[in-house]
Parts: structure tokens; sequence; C-alpha cells
């Protein structure tokens, strides 16, 4: 049993891809196992959305090895019936029953109709929108076409579902409510590829995190492990009576990174192993400051470091 | 087996979702009412027509004149001395028609050129022409006898003038059949871009089955719209031959079996051909009410209006009755009025064939292309180059 567990079902190897003058993706390399949450982060423009198509094969890679193992299939391009794809740029038919939308989307990854229908019955159920499964798309709000969105990538039940940016244009009780069915969806055998920019949501599910700025690959591993790393470094969170001049506190040798929560707040990141003394006693000569907190790193933190870290 | 399921899984999505029955009758309804009030308007125009057009004639005008413009015209008559007058009253009250006549020949005086006019010219000819037959002394017999035509007895071998009726029968319903198309293809691949579906739906399935399933589903719909309005023909046909002289059974010279059969492959895949076409051009079009490469949407009405202008016969024929675009009307026609071997109309057939083959897997490569190049356009320079790289 374990070993089926701990099976690749996904492998990509020094993935590469270029669009004219833009390396868009360099040499990434990761792997997923089955029942993994693997959590795809990184800023705008930072080769996600490519690497995501290139495992689909909606575009090739210019080099590199992506190597499926859904249900015994070894391949380069992945089964469409055992694969789930919300694309972050979504839609689906708006002059057409929703149900028939749901049907639709099923039937061409390849299952039954009659089957299609109860599943699509069962999950509009579950978002309660199963009164208006005969209404149009355009009939609903931005939240619930984004359920239907979401029903039509996963309705077929799939081995994988890569789900690009699941959260956006979602209130934060729907965005609790996602997490609680992308849980459940894991917990039925699916194993979820999934990228974000909510990083308190993934914190919630991920069992794994790749980070990717510019192409390349800042880390890969478990959320433990990245923790781990991070846990090394020392976090302040500072509040000011007015607003800081920035150029003082980037002037202190120990700081590593500095993030604005607001005009009177910053979480300062200090590099590793660096005695704060100093550096404390050259804060409190500001004498604006009203508070100061240790604070332990969270994805948002170590995301936003290891990417204004990043060096080419 | 997966590729034809999917295939035909898309086909009928494309098809339910643009054939509506019920619009179809609303659209028969339409026509009927329409047919309704363009008869009506027709005979009201007419009967406005039998309604004689007042002219004004001189009193000492040739009596045999008088009479012959009396059958047309409702005639008043006025003396020399009120001519000026009369003339006056015309430009001021901007109506009258005056035609006078002098040494040097007739004078109509009217405020704009009056409807009339041909039929004032006609009867002021065969006046003329009379009183010059009178001049030479020439009787009416002995004119009948000079304008006779030549009495030619037509035998031929085989009538093909039914089968051309129905080379221009087929070339209209492809042309209806290729219109309809247009819209469906528009709306359904451009929708889809706009809508941001074509993601989801190419990360389930090939774009070449994607593109399959589109230009049969769109096939079948613009086939089926063809039905209703043949069946509307049909009706229409019957009704005509029940208030005409022609008899009905001129219908049934007209259907010729092995030429009814060319003709509908030929048609067939045409369409398929077109559509396929329309299907590539539609692939690179992102806001149809803002891109320059809409109008080549046109192209199948234009090549199948030149065949059926061009006379069958000439050289020009031949390389169309051969050329993909246009094959399926020449050929058709090269075969009803000359001598066209059955090689060739093989041949064409399988260019037209494998053109449409070529051009759903183009359609297909462009669409792949396109649809990652969201919010702009790309130039046909950039999708030639991203074609071949797929």
């Amino acid at each position: 049993m374990n070993n089926i567990l701990s099976e690749n079902i996904l492998e990509i190897n020094s993935l590469n891809k270029r669009y004219k003058n833009i390396h868009a993706v360099k040499d990434i390399s990761f792997s997923l196992e089955q029942g993994d949450v693997f959590a795809f982060l990184g800023p705008n423009g930072a080769g996600k959305t490519t690497t995501l198509r290139m495992l689909l094969d909606i575009i090739r890679p210019d080099s590199g090895t992506i190597k499926w193992n859904l249900k015994g299939n070894v391949s380069s391009v992945p089964p469409s019936e055992n694969i789930g794809y919300l694309p972050e740029e979504r839609g689906l038919y708006t002059d057409v029953p929703i149900i028939n939308s749901l049907v639709y989307m099923a039937a061409i990854r390849g299952m039954d109709q009659a089957i299609a229908k109860k599943a699509a019955m069962e999950w509009l159920e579950k978002f309660e929108l199963a009164n208006r499964a005969k209404e149009k798309l355009q009939a609903l709000s931005k939240g619930n076409q984004q359920k239907i969105q979401f029903i039509a990538s996963i309705i077929h039940k799939p081995a994988f579902a890569i789900l690009d940016e699941p959260f956006s244009g979602l209130d934060p009780i729907n965005q609790e409510k996602f997490i609680d069915y992308i849980r459940d969806l894991n917990l039925q055998g699916t194993t979820i590829l999934l990228s974000s920019h909510q990083m308190p949501l993934v914190e919630k599910i991920a069992k794994k995190v790749f980070l990717i700025n510019q192409g390349q690959k800042l880390f890969c591993g478990t959320l433990s492990e990245l923790y781990k790393d991070f846990e090394k470094r020392q976090i302040l969170n500072i509040s000011f009576n007015s607003n800081v001049n920035e150029e003082r506190l980037r002037l202190l040798p120990e700081v590593e990174n500095i993030n604005w929560v607001n005009p009177m707040e910053v979480k300062i990141t200090f590099k590793v192993g660096v005695n704060l003394n100093n550096a404390l006693s050259e804060l409190i000569k500001m004498d604006s400051i009203n508070n100061i907190s240790s604070h332990n790193p969270d994805l948002h933190d170590i995301f936003l470091n290891l990417v204004k870290n990043h060096k080419l | 087996m997966k590729y034809l399921k999917q295939v035909l899984t898309v086909t009928l999505w494309e098809y339910r979702r643009f054939f509506k029955p019920k619009n179809e009758l609303i659209g028969i309804a339409v026509m009927i009412v329409v047919f309704f009030l363009a008869y009506l308007i027709g005979k009201y125009a007419a009967s406005a027509e039998e309604e004689k057009t007042r002219l004004t004639i001189s009193k000492t005008l040739d009596a045999q004149l008088t009479s012959l413009l009396s059958q047309e015209f409702e005639l008043s008559k006025i003396s020399e001395n009120q001519k000026d007058n009369f003339i006056k009253q015309i430009s001021e009250n901007r109506e009258g028609v005056l035609l006078w006549n002098d040494d040097a020949g007739f004078v109509l005086y009217s405020y704009k050129k009056p409807d009339a006019l041909k039929k004032l010219n006609k009867i002021l000819n065969k006046y003329n022409q009379t009183r010059a037959m009178e001049a030479i002394k020439l009787s009416p017999e002995n004119l009948q006898y000079i304008l006779k035509p030549v009495s030619i007895t037509e035998k031929y071998f085989e009538e093909t003038s039914g089968r051309r009726v129905l080379v221009y029968f087929f070339a209209g319903l492809m042309i209806l059949a290729v219109v309809l198309s247009f819209a469906y293809q528009f709306t359904s691949i451009t929708g889809e871009k706009q809508l941001k579906i074509t993601e989801q739906i190419i990360s389930a399935i090939k774009p070449q089955v994607w593109m399959d399933g589109k230009i049969l589903g769109i096939t079948l719909t613009g086939l089926s719209s063809l039905v209703t309005y043949s069946i509307i023909s049909i009706l229409g046909g019957l009704l005509f031959f029940q208030f005409t002289d022609v008899p009905l059974n001129y219908i049934f010279q007209i259907l010729h079996a092995p030429s009814i059969i060319i003709f509908l492959l030929f048609a067939l895949m045409s369409i398929l051909m077109w559509n396929s076409l329309l299907a590539a051009i539609a692939s690179v079009i992102t806001d149809p009410n803002n891109s320059s490469k809409s109008s080549l949407m046109l192209l199948p009405v234009l090549f199948v209006v030149i065949t059926l202008v061009i006379s069958p016969q000439n050289k020009l024929a031949v390389f169309l009755s051969w050329f993909p675009l246009t094959s399926a009307t020449a050929m058709p026609m090269r075969w009803v009025v000359g001598n066209v071997d059955l090689w060739q109309l093989a041949g064409s057939f399988i260019l037209l064939t494998a053109t449409f083959y070529l051009l759903r897997k183009l359609a297909a490569k462009i669409f792949r292309v396109s649809i990652l190049m969201s919010g702009k356009e790309p130039t046909w320079s950039e999708i030639i180059k991203l074609a071949k790289e797929a």
C-alpha cells in the first residue's frame, strides 16, 4: 500500500520554454506523488501558467521531459479522462443551461452522460445550486459562476486536478468552503496541483510547495522543510506613530528584508545568525516606535523574502 | 474509437447549441408573412400602374396619334395660345406633362422626368413606324414577312437544360449552407474565445478533435436549416405550378438521378471544405467587430458567383473546375454543358476532398496557436510561423 502511495505520478525534468527574448521557464524539475496537494507559487509572470500549460500539452516545451504515470498509463501527455483543469482564464457557455454545460464538460473527458448528469446534480447540491441547474450561467453571480467552473473541472472524478488560482474572485466565506472541497477531493484520491497567490489559504491545504520566480526554482519541498529553512531567521513586527523613512531601516546591516504591512507598520526579516542587540538599540533610537513584537515567519513572509532576495 | 466518440460529442453539442427547431419555425413564419406582404405590395403596385397618367397635348395633334395615346394616357387638349401659360404652370405647380409637336419633332415638358416616359416613347415610335411604312407604301403584312425569324427545329441526343437548372439549384443550396454556417462558425469559435472556454476544452480534447467536431456540427446545422428552407421552396414551387400554366411533370423531367448524386456529393464536400476554411479564419479573429479578417468570411459567395457567371466552355472554366474553391459548381456545370470524362469528375472530387482534409488540419493548427495569444490578434506572418512550429 505504501509503495502505491509513494509512487510518482508526475515527473518533470529540466523543463525549458522561451518566448522570443523571454526565458519563461528555466530548467524546472519536480515530481508529485499520488495523494499530494502540491502548491505551485510565484509572483505574476513567474512562469506558473506556462508550466501548467506544458504539463497539459497545451503548449510544448523547448526542452525537458514530462512523464505522467496515471492509473498505469505512462505517457508525456496526460489522458484527459484522468485530468481535471481549472484554468486561470476561465469561462463557460453563458447561453446554455448550467447542467448541459457540466454534462458536456464531463462527456468530452469520456464520462457517460447519464452518470455525468447525476454527478453534476450532486455537486450542485453540495454548492447549494441544484435549484438553478436549468438556468443559464449568465444568471448567476460571479462567485456562483466560479463554483460552476470548479465543478466543470473536477466533475469526472479525475486522478489528478490542476487548479490555477482556484480562490480568485471568491469572498472569504467561499474561499474557506473551497478549501474544504479541495480537501475532500484530495481525500477521495485526487492528487492536487494548485497555483495561487493567496498564501494563507495555500498554507491550510498544501503538503508540498514549489516556489518559482522569473522562471527559476526558488524552493521545492514540504511546507515543514520550508519553515525549517526559515526558522533560523528572526522576524520583527514594528509599528510606528508616524510614517517611517525606509532608508534608515535599510542602513541597519542585520536587516535582510523589509515588508510593509501599512505605511506605519513593517515586518523586518533579519539575516541568519545575527545578534539583534545592535539592531534593536538602533531601532529604539527612532523615537516614533510604538510597538515591537516577535513573529514566526508564515508562507507569505517566506514567499516575499525568497522572491526579493532572488538573484538571477 | 476515442477520437470518433469525442468528435461525435462535440458535433452533437454544436448542433444542439445552434439548431433550434423553435427558431426555425419562427423563421418560416416570418418568411411566410414577408412573402404575403410582398404579394400584397406587388398587387397594389400593379393596380396603381393600371391608373392612366395624365398627359396634355395640342388640340391640333394628329388624330391617329391621339387615338394611340388615349389607350395609355388620360388626355387633355390645349390650344396654341394656351401653351406658354401651361408650361409656366408646370414650373410653378411642379406637376403636369405636356407633349407638343412642331416641325422638328416632339417636345416633352415636365417638371421632372416622368415615370411614363418609356410608355410614351413606345407609342411615339410605333406611330412613327406606321407613318414611315405609309410613306414607302409598305403593308403591315409585308413588314411581318420581312421580320419573320428563321425556323430551326432543335434535336439533341441528350437534353441538358433541366440539368442546368439542377446545377444552379445546388449552387444556390451551397451558397445558402455556407452563408448560414458562416454566422454559426463566427459565433461558435470567436464566442468561445471571448468567453475563454477554449483553454479548458483543449485540456480535455485535442485541437483536431475540437475542430472536426465544430466543422461537422456546424455543417449539420447549416444542412438542417437548408432542409427547412428546401421544404418552404417545395411548397412555394407547388403553389407556383398551381397558379401557372407550367405542367407539374416539368419538375420530374429535371430530376436526373446521376446528376443529383454527383452534384450532391460535390456540394456536401464543398460545404465541408468551406466550413474548414471559415473555421481557420474564425480561429485567428479575436473580436469580429474589430477585425479586418472578418471580410474574408465572404469569400465563398465570391467564388460560387465567379463560376456561375463564367461560360462553362472556356479555358478558365476548365481551371475553375479543378480549383478546389470553385470546383463544386464549375465541374458539374462543365459536365452538363460539355464533354467531361468520368476521370475528370473523380479527379476534381478527390482534389476537393484532399483540400478539405488539409484545411481541417490547418484550421486545428491555427486554432492551437491562436488561442494562447489572448488579447492580441495574430498577424498572418505570425500565424504561418506558429502553425509550422505546431
